[in-house]
C-alpha cells in the first residue's frame, strides 16, 4: 500500500502555499512533547489557586523545549505548580516535576467548575456524562479541533503527525 | 480564509497520478476561496454583500450554497446563520462543503482511501480504519476523545482558538456555555454546521446534540466548566 501525504499550508487564496507530497511507510507513532508552562516555576512548591495574575484572555504560550531533558541540569528536585494562566473561559495550571536536575514529568490541570459559565444544563437523558479526558495523541491520523488559522496549525497536533508522516 | 489543509490518500497507485489528484484537490479548494472568500474584496461573496452581484447573475455553486445556508437557518431555528455578523459570511457552511466535495471527486476519481482535513474538520473515507482525535479544548497537546472510523465526517467548532467566536444569534453575544463541540456523521457539510449550531445554543446546545444523534450524527462536547458528555454511539476507537 503507499501513502501520500501533504500538508497545504498558506491561505487557500495561494499566497505563500507550502505543499508536500511524499511517500510514506505506515504512519509512526508521534512523540508529542508535553508543553512546559509559560511562566518560569517559582522556586518553591505555589500554592494551588494562584489563577488570576495572568492577563485575561492570555493562553498559556507553550515554550518550545519538551519537558523530558528540554531543560537542562541544574534545577531544583521537587515539585513545582506555574502561575495560572487566565484565559477567556478558565485558568491551565501546569506542575512539573524535577528529579536529578532535569524535568521529568508535566501535568496540567484544567478547570473543573467554578471558576467560567455557571451553567445548569437541562436533564441530558441520551448523553453520558463523563470525566475530561486527555490522552496522548499516539496512534492517530488526524486530530480534529475548532478551526485552525495556518499559525495555529504550526503549534497544533495536526502539524506533528502530518510531519510524522512525510 | 487562511486555513491550513492536510491530504492523506492511500491508494496504490504510482506517485504522479497521487499528486496529480492532489493537485486537483489543490485546485478546486483554490477555486472555492477565490469565489467565497470574505477576505477578498473581488470574491462573489463579497461583491454580493455590497450589492453588487445578484443570486440571478453568481456562480451556480453560489447559488447552492445561499440555497443551503437558508435550509440550515429554518433547521437549526435560526442558530446557524450566514448573516450572524450583520453581512453575508457563509463560510460556516463553505468549509465543510468544499472538502465533502473534494472527498466526493476523490472517491469518483477511483481514490477511495483518502482523508483529508481542514482547519481542524475532517473527512475520511476507504477500506481502513481512521483513528481520529478530538483536540482537548484546554490542552493543545492532548486529545480528549480518539474516534475510529471508516467512512465518516468528524467537525469540531469551539471557542478556545483566538478570533474563532461564534455568536449567539439570540444574545448578540459570543457563545460561552459550550467550549467545544464535535459532531461525527455521514456528510461533514453538515457535521460542520450542526457543531457550530450546537455551540451557538449555549444552555440549549446538549439537547440539540441529544435530537441529533436520531439522525445518525454522533457527538462529543465539552462544557466551559469542563464536563463532558457524549452521544451513545460516538465511534470511540477500543
Amino acid at each position: 500500500m503507499r501513502r501520500s501525504t501533504a500538508a497545504v499550508l498558506g491561505t487557500l487564496a495561494g499566497v505563500g502555499m507550502i505543499f508536500g507530497v511524499r511517500m510514506a511507510a505506515p504512519t509512526q507513532v508521534v512523540p508529542v512533547a508535553e508543553d512546559a508552562p509559560a511562566e518560569a516555576p517559582a522556586d518553591a512548591p505555589a500554592e494551588p489557586d494562584q489563577g488570576d495574575e495572568a492577563a485575561p484572555d492570555e493562553e498559556p504560550a507553550p515554550d518550545e523545549e519538551p519537558a523530558d531533558g528540554g531543560a537542562g541540569g541544574g534545577l531544583t528536585d521537587g515539585e513545582f505548580r506555574g502561575t495560572g494562566s487566565k484565559y477567556a473561559y478558565g485558568t491551565i495550571q501546569v506542575t512539573i516535576t524535577v528529579k536529578d536536575g532535569k524535568v521529568s514529568a508535566a501535568d496540567a490541570t484544567y478547570p473543573t467548575g467554578g471558576d467560567s459559565a455557571t451553567i445548569n444544563p437541562p436533564a441530558i437523558e441520551a448523553l453520558n456524562e463523563s470525566a475530561l479526558n486527555a490522552e496522548s495523541a499516539d496512534d492517530l491520523d488526524a486530530v480534529s479541533g475548532a478551526t485552525l488559522t495556518t499559525g495555529a496549525y504550526r503549534k497544533s497536533l495536526q502539524a506533528a503527525l502530518d510531519k510524522a508522516q512525510g | 480564509m487562511g486555513t491550513a489543509v492536510s491530504i492523506e490518500l492511500a491508494a496504490d497507485r504510482p506517485d504522479d497520478e497521487l499528486r496529480s489528484l492532489i493537485a486537483d484537490v489543490c485546485g478546486w479548494l483554490h477555486e472555492v476561496d477565490a469565489r467565497f472568500s470574505t477576505y477578498r474584496e473581488d470574491s462573489e461573496v463579497s461583491r454580493m454583500g455590497r450589492g453588487e452581484l445578484t443570486s440571478t447573475d453568481c456562480h451556480p455553486d453560489l447559488r447552492h450554497v445561499l440555497g443551503a445556508c437558508a435550509d440550515l437557518w429554518r433547521a437549526t431555528d435560526g442558530y446557524f446563520d450566514a448573516y450572524a455578523g450583520g453581512v453575508l459570511d457563509p463560510s460556516g457552511y463553505v468549509k465543510g462543503w468544499a472538502v465533502e466535495e473534494a472527498s466526493r471527486r476523490l472517491a469518483a476519481a477511483g481514490c477511495h482511501t483518502h482523508y483529508i482535513g481542514a482547519g481542524g474538520d475532517i473527512r475520511a473515507r476507504g477500506d481502513r480504519v481512521w483513528r481520529i482525535g478530538v483536540r482537548h479544548p484546554w490542552d493543545e497537546t492532548k486529545v480528549a476523545w480518539k474516534l475510529a472510523v471508516t467512512d465518516a465526517a468528524v467537525a469540531t467548532s469551539g471557542t478556545y482558538e483566538r478570533g474563532g467566536h461564534v455568536i449567539n444569534p439570540r444574545t448578540g453575544k459570543p457563545a460561552h456555555v459550550l467550549r467545544s463541540v464535535t459532531v461525527v456523521g455521514p456528510d461533514l457539510t453538515l457535521a460542520d454546521a450542526y457543531a457550530t449550531a450546537a455551540l451557538a445554543m449555549d444552555g440549549e446546545g446538549l439537547r440539540y446534540l441529544e435530537k441529533l444523534a436520531t439522525d445518525g450524527y454522533e457527538s462529543a462536547a465539552v462544557t466551559s466548566d469542563g464536563r463532558a458528555f457524549t452521544s451513545a454511539g460516538l465511534p470511540v476507537a477500543s
